[in-house]
């Protein structure tokens, strides 16, 4: 018995250095009789972006605009090694329409991330986390008027490095969370075209050997910041987490002549959830009505 | 563990200090700022830079000189935009316009220093009253068992089903009398799907090239274009092509393609050229620019900017068109007739 109320004083320790915010019932919900293998976060927000578009394969000059923007997050222990590693999967959607001068650019984005990270607990309410993501993302902008170059395509995948800083503001009963993420793409390859190639001679030929380019931050110098803010709600005896978001995502190139950038500003809103994966042999031990 | 995660940081942010902000091209929204955006646009992408030094002795350096003084004295927009389409128009090139609310600038010399060489109105005598269209592509049989397919521009995409039965309609004429004269251009897919109609199989037909830098030499290595075999009816019987200085751009190209297949003969005028693909761009105020950006070569690897000869040349005649007769026409009748002549002759 004794063995068991260590392991879950443990988890719940393990749980608060993860400072991702558990649910009044979550707590409530944790007994000496179950234990969770492993506890995953789940959050989707949803907000709006200003964005700012440039690829001197369309135009030598800024488009700006908004878009409608689209997070969702999976945060969730490791399965194994005594949970010393935690693993993120984002997946982020930008569709926006931005202008310049007389004409209109649509913008459209999806991008994907796993990272695996390791927790430094640095006092008692800090918690840092380092580690490497791997990126992919697709999407294009799109220039309706623009003759026989009226896209540009955006493909790339990059290994990053990540980190990020959690706080537990201690406001209420359980607290709130505050997070600041950084991930900067540290090597990667890209779809660029070369400084004057058509996409006819691309995809309508098939002439698309030296269309794929090495990216590093000095001709790629992109990053993405994140800032969340977790806020336990509860009214009576239901509980939830809100989260508010803010993302910055900044990506560069200079490739072939050819410079782009996509700079996003996203202001983004939801809930999260908090997901206990039990053991089956525990769920045996577990409340059932029948 | 703390200096740790200070190290790991620390090799986080060492690449950072190498990040610089990418931007925007750096001339301002004013008149010689929209005029040095519009000069360096073509010095950089612009593909024909040695062609025309060699055609018309082109010095685009000395084009700057010419027209910067003229912008300073530009006291509104439509002087700036007509200073600065008469700048592009040194080019000579019918892909290279200049668009905004005061209209586009188009170099129209390449077609207007020549003869028209076509009249819609003597074509009607050919055309008649019973033509078939299918997919903006006017057809009928003339007498003499001579098919007579008109295709005044590539700007939408032909059905391959459409094709066939336009070629199977005709499957009781000796030969076609192609008429592309006054053809624009269009969709160049378009003008080679048309091409493959006459291809049973897959020939070479010319090279493709990009500029891979912003110096004025600075090209890929030419790539191989292939005409396909055509996906349906293919027409292997004689074929008169009738071009004039009208045939721009996508219909230049399909000449290009046209003239290496065995049983095409081109008739007419010279045509009008303008074998680069173009791209699109804008000026810091807006305007749209387009300007060739890459060259489109023939299969002997010559460029085919500035026109393609015929095989057999012909202008109409006065005399002809005061009588209501297209001399092309006429002539490309005969050529079919001589051409099934030699066959009987042979046998």
């Amino acid at each position: 018995m004794t063995n068991v109320i260590s392991k879950v004083a443990a988890f719940i320790a393990a749980l608060a250095l993860l400072a991702i915010p558990t649910t009044s019932r979550a707590q409530h919900f944790v007994t000496d009789s179950i234990i969770p293998e492993r506890i995953v976060v789940r959050s989707t927000t949803y907000g709006a972006s200003l964005l700012n578009s440039l690829d001197t394969y369309l135009s030598g000059y800024d488009y700006t605009g908004a878009a409608l923007y689209l997070q969702h997050e999976n945060f969730r222990d490791a399965r194994t090694g005594n949970y010393r590693w935690k693993f993120q999967t984002m997946l982020n959607g930008t569709l926006g329409y931005t202008t310049q001068q007389y004409y209109g650019q649509i913008v459209g984005l999806a991008s994907y991330s796993w990272g695996g990270y390791h927790p430094f607990a640095i006092g008692k309410r800090l918690k840092l986390l380092a580690g490497v993501q791997l990126q992919l993302e697709g999407g294009a902008l799109y220039v309706p008027g623009n003759g026989n170059n009226p896209v540009a395509a955006k493909l790339r995948t990059a290994v990053a490095a990540s980190g990020m800083a959690i706080y537990r503001i201690p406001i209420g009963r359980v607290g709130w969370t505050v997070r600041l993420q950084l991930d900067v793409p540290m090597a990667g390859v890209m779809f660029a075209p070369q400084f004057g190639q058509s996409y006819y001679e691309i995809f309508g030929l098939g002439y698309a050997s030296a269309v794929v380019a090495f990216t590093h931050p000095v001709n790629s110098p992109s990053w993405r910041h994140m800032l969340t803010l977790d806020i336990p709600i509860r009214c009576r005896r239901h509980s939830t987490t809100l989260r508010i978001a803010y993302t910055g995502d900044i990506f560069q190139s200079n490739i072939n002549y050819i410079r782009s950038h996509i700079y996003r500003h996203a202001l983004s809103i939801g809930f999260v959830k908090t997901i206990f994966k039990i053991k089956q042999e525990n769920v045996l031990n577990a409340y059932s009505p029948y | 563990m703390s200096k740790r995660f200070l190290s790991y940081i620390a090799c986080l942010l060492l690449p950072l200090s190498l990040i610089g902000c990418i931007e925007e091209d750096g001339f301002k929204n004013t008149p010689a700022g929209n005029f040095e955006a519009l000069w360096n646009l073509m010095d950089e992408h612009y593909c024909f830079f040695p062609q025309a030094a060699e055609e018309f002795g082109l010095d685009w350096n000395a084009v700057y000189h010419k027209y910067k003084p003229l912008v300073n004295e530009c006291n509104d927009d439509a002087e700036l935009f007509d200073v600065l389409g008469d700048m592009i128009a040194e080019l000579r090139d019918g892909h290279v316009n200049l668009s905004s609310e005061y209209g586009t600038k188009f170099y129209w010399n390449w077609q207007l220093d020549y003869p028209l060489n076509f009249s819609d109105s003597i074509q009607r005598n050919y055309l008649g009253r019973d033509f078939r269209v299918t997919g903006g592509i006017r057809y009928t049989e003339l007498p003499d068992s001579i098919g007579y397919v008109y295709v005044g521009t590539f700007s939408n995409q032909f059905g391959t089903g459409n094709l066939s039965q336009m070629l199977l309609n005709l499957k009781n004429t000796k030969g076609l009398v192609l008429d592309i004269r006054n053809n624009g251009g269009g969709i160049l897919t378009a003008a080679e799907r048309l091409a493959s109609s006459f291809a049973k199989e897959r020939i070479h037909c010319g090279y493709i090239q990009h500029k891979t830098g912003k110096g004025h030499y600075d090209f890929s290595s030419p790539e191989k274009l292939y005409l396909e075999a055509g996906r349906g009816t293919v027409w292997l019987r004689p074929v008169v092509l009738l071009t004039n200085r009208g045939v721009y751009s996508a219909a230049n190209h399909f000449v290009m393609l046209m003239r290496e297949l065995p049983n095409v003969v081109v008739l007419g005028d010279k045509t009008g050229g303008g074998s680069g693909m173009p791209l699109n761009s804008t000026l810091p105020n807006g305007w749209a620019v387009r300007f060739s950006a890459c060259p489109i070569l023939d299969a002997q690897g010559r460029h085919t900017e500035f026109g393609i000869e015929p095989d057999v040349k012909v202008n109409m005649s006065s005399e002809d068109w005061n009588n209501g007769r297209d001399t092309m026409i006429e002539k490309a009748k005969e050529l079919i007739f001589e051409y099934y002549n030699k066959i009987s002759e042979r046998q």
